[in-house]
């Protein structure tokens, strides 16, 4: 696993706060993701043979309930050893360290573990900045 | 013993399927824990009509692990020297291909991955065994067994993509080949492979027959049921003395 931080002239003041994203989605995403993959008899794309998250941004955005999130995204390795880049999209909350990736709307992260539920509405989106008068 | 050697590449073909059947089933288990998606459906998801979709992918896999290793039974020199049994299982397991394993496959094949080539791929795959069912059945009931064996051959064979495909997807898996290239070239080249090869051996068995006289058979058969719901439609009216 990889965690790759595009933002490197401003990696040093969030380093922290990259590193917890990184290490909340490796262990609440991509760990139990590589566990569930075998080796597969099925129709279901082949185990991965690597996964990397990215964190595009050094500061939280603020969705429309004033909640801050972080945006992430997992690329994969897979087979032919390409890297796919934005294989999982998602955010994290600050605080709760709430997980949610896009599938059709953002929905919590279990989803990618066989939980069945719906997205949430407005999970994940930026509020439009402030009107200035 | 010169009998045993001749039916052995047979025995060992029914064995690999089954073994691949028996591979499928233990990874098809996770789609009836109702509570769980299967990885499959999380894969896939969201699709346009997703319950619809759901229902079909866990009536298809449920459908499947019975009608295909009924399909590998019924070829069996056992079950085919016994009639009543042969004939019982023959009738529910064309009734679940042709009412539940087809029609639910048809579903899932518009939102399958790879885009339209796939989807034709399966839909292709789904002809055959419809259509051949019907003249195998049609076949059956005019004792023809030649017609009806060559036929079920066919069906079986499009089966047995189940196995070969996925074991296609590992093997190309292994060889570094692209995902997305290797999901269309696990699909038609067991789809169309397997029905090339039942037109082989049914040709060199039966060597006088041109090779066209199957595809004439599905035509007919195909035929023969619009005709029949034609006369169905129309034959009130001739009651009546119109």
């Amino acid at each position: 696993m990889l965690v790759v931080c595009t933002v490197p002239s401003l990696a040093w003041a969030d380093e922290s706060i990259i590193e917890w994203v990184a290490r909340r989605v490796t262990d609440e995403i991509v760990q139990p993701l590589a566990q569930r993959e075998g080796s597969r008899f099925s129709r279901v794309r082949q185990p991965a043979r690597e996964r990397r998250v990215r964190v595009n941004q050094a500061s939280f955005s603020v969705d429309k309930r004033g909640r801050e999130f972080m945006p992430f995204a997992v690329d994969v390795r897979l087979g032919d050893k390409e890297w796919r880049e934005n294989d999982i999209v998602g955010c994290i909350y600050r605080g709760s360290g709430e997980l949610f990736v896009n599938r059709g709307g953002y929905r919590p992260a279990a989803f990618l573990l066989g939980k069945n539920v719906d997205p949430v509405p407005g999970a994940c989106e930026a509020a439009p900045p402030p009107r200035r008068s | 013993m010169a009998r045993f050697f001749a039916h052995l590449p047979r025995r060992i073909l029914l064995l690999v399927m089954f073994a691949g059947c028996a591979l499928i089933a233990s990874a098809s288990l996770v789609y009836f824990d109702w509570d769980t998606l299967p990885p499959f459906a999380i894969e896939k998801l969201p699709v346009r009509f997703e319950t619809l979709w759901l229902v079909s992918l866990r009536l298809h896999v449920a459908v499947a692990l019975f009608t295909f290793p009924a399909c590998l039974s019924l070829a069996t020199r056992t079950l085919r020297r016994r009639r009543t049994v042969h004939r019982w299982l023959g009738r529910v397991t064309a009734v679940l291909v042709l009412f539940g394993l087809v029609p639910s496959g048809v579903v899932l094949s518009f939102d399958a991955k790879g885009g339209l080539f796939v989807t034709l791929g399966f839909l292709l795959s789904a002809a055959i065994v419809s259509g051949s069912l019907v003249v195998g059945i049609r076949a059956a009931r005019r004792g023809e067994l030649v017609a009806h064996r060559r036929a079920m051959q066919h069906v079986l064979a499009q089966m047995s993509v189940a196995v070969t495909s996925r074991a296609m997807l590992v093997l190309l898996d292994r060889a570094a080949l692209d995902p997305d290239l290797a999901y269309v070239v696990a699909l038609w080249l067991p789809v169309l492979g397997s029905a090339a090869a039942i037109e082989l051996i049914s040709r060199r068995a039966s060597p006088g027959r041109p090779w066209l006289s199957f595809i004439e058979r599905i035509r007919r058969a195909v035929y023969s049921l619009t005709h029949m719901r034609a006369r169905g439609v129309h034959s009130p009216v001739a009651r009546l003395g119109r």
